[in-house]
């Protein structure tokens, strides 16, 4: 959870790597270790599975909105209510 | 060091925070924002009559300096500025045009050697210290020319575990003792900052817990030590994990000493928390 919590924080603050996300999740993925069940929750945005593993919700958060979800998106999400 | 000499604490204030206050006060109800507004203009008002050298400034910081890499209970800032806040995109948000905010260098400085040697372990913090909506929403209505020299405490409240309540009266009672125990800053205020309930980026998000909110404002009112850390973390949880940030306010109850009035209390959806100011009955 370091890791993947790691990559949330820096996306926060790092706007050319949350553009590197958007493109290309895998090689962002591959440079942070992340693997299994949150590897796959985090390229497809599944917030709720990330959320309910432990990760801090302010990361979560300003992560999302930082890549380009939108508050409303993220709540949903984060909710369950969304594909 | 003659008594007369020494520093004194002239005003102790607390706040919400929400970047709703100052980053789109529309969207609350015109009645819940005119009063909130008009809580911080009675603080600025204050704080002008009061004229302090310095503001010491207790807040939690939202990821924007610290990480789970290196993450401090209580942090002091020593630097002689602060950007405020951390990015342009953050002053857009905010409503707050990005600046260098003055820090008292030399008050952070004694505050830091001062808690070392009240046994208390605060992380040093001598630059690289930006500030996020933790002091720049307060600072705006209270300092809106940022001419105030500010110390920054910064608590954690954003994530567990955390230090207890009673540490964070204690810290308070700290800053009190360390003011005292210096002449360069001779009128100090002690400003602190977060909570009431709201929860971020949780599902619970723009839900506000009124009756937690009243009873911990009560609990200001009183004074009383006993009541204001009397709180286990699930106690706290019950108001989000926004509410956490309530330790900022207890830092100030410490260094104040004596009860609190509330001087506004909205419970603001819009803003995604309960809202509110208070002053110490100096």
């Amino acid at each position: 959870m370091y890791d993947l919590q790691r990559l949330l924080w820096d996306v926060r603050k790092d706007p050319e790597l949350a553009e590197r996300f958007r493109t290309e999740p895998d090689t962002v993925l591959d440079d942070y270790g992340i693997e299994g069940e949150e590897r796959t929750a985090m390229r497809a945005l599944d917030f709720k599975t990330l959320y309910e593993r432990g990760a801090n919700p302010y990361l979560l958060y300003f992560c999302a909105l930082q890549i380009g979800v939108d508050r409303a998106d993220y709540y949903a999400r984060l909710r369950g209510e969304s594909a | 060091m003659t008594p007369e000499r020494r520093g004194r604490i002239v005003g102790v204030f607390t706040a919400s925070h929400s970047p709703g206050i100052t980053g789109f006060p529309e969207r609350a109800e015109p009645g819940q924002r005119a009063a909130v507004e008009r809580a911080f203009a009675e603080v600025r008002r204050r704080v002008e009559e009061l004229a302090p050298q310095a503001v010491i400034a207790v807040s939690v910081e939202h990821f924007t300096n610290f990480f789970l890499g290196n993450l401090p209970a209580f942090a002091i800032g020593t630097a002689g500025s602060y950007l405020a806040p951390v990015t342009p995109e953050m002053g857009e948000f905010l409503d707050v045009e990005q600046h260098d905010h003055p820090g008292d260098a030399q008050l952070g400085d004694h505050l830091y050697r001062f808690a070392l040697d009240a046994e208390f372990d605060p992380a040093l913090v001598s630059g690289g210290l930006a500030f996020d909506e933790n002091f720049c929403v307060p600072l705006k209505h209270i300092d809106p020319a940022a001419r105030l020299p500010v110390v920054p405490v910064i608590v954690n409240g954003v994530n567990p575990p955390w230090p207890t309540a009673k540490r964070c009266y204690d810290f308070g009672r700290m800053i009190r003792a360390a003011v005292e125990a210096q002449s360069q800053a001779q009128r100090v205020v002690v400003l602190g900052t977060g909570g009431l309930s709201h929860w971020v980026g949780m599902p619970e998000s723009g839900t506000v817990n009124e009756e937690f909110d009243r009873d911990f404002l009560d609990r200001m009112a009183s004074g009383d030590r006993s009541r204001l850390t009397d709180y286990t973390q699930d106690q706290i949880d019950a108001a989000g994990n926004g509410a956490h940030e309530i330790r900022t306010w207890i830092v100030a109850a410490g260094a104040a000493g004596v009860p609190f009035e509330t001087l506004v209390y909205e419970p603001v959806p819009a803003w995604l928390t309960g809202t509110a100011v208070a002053a110490a009955r100096i």
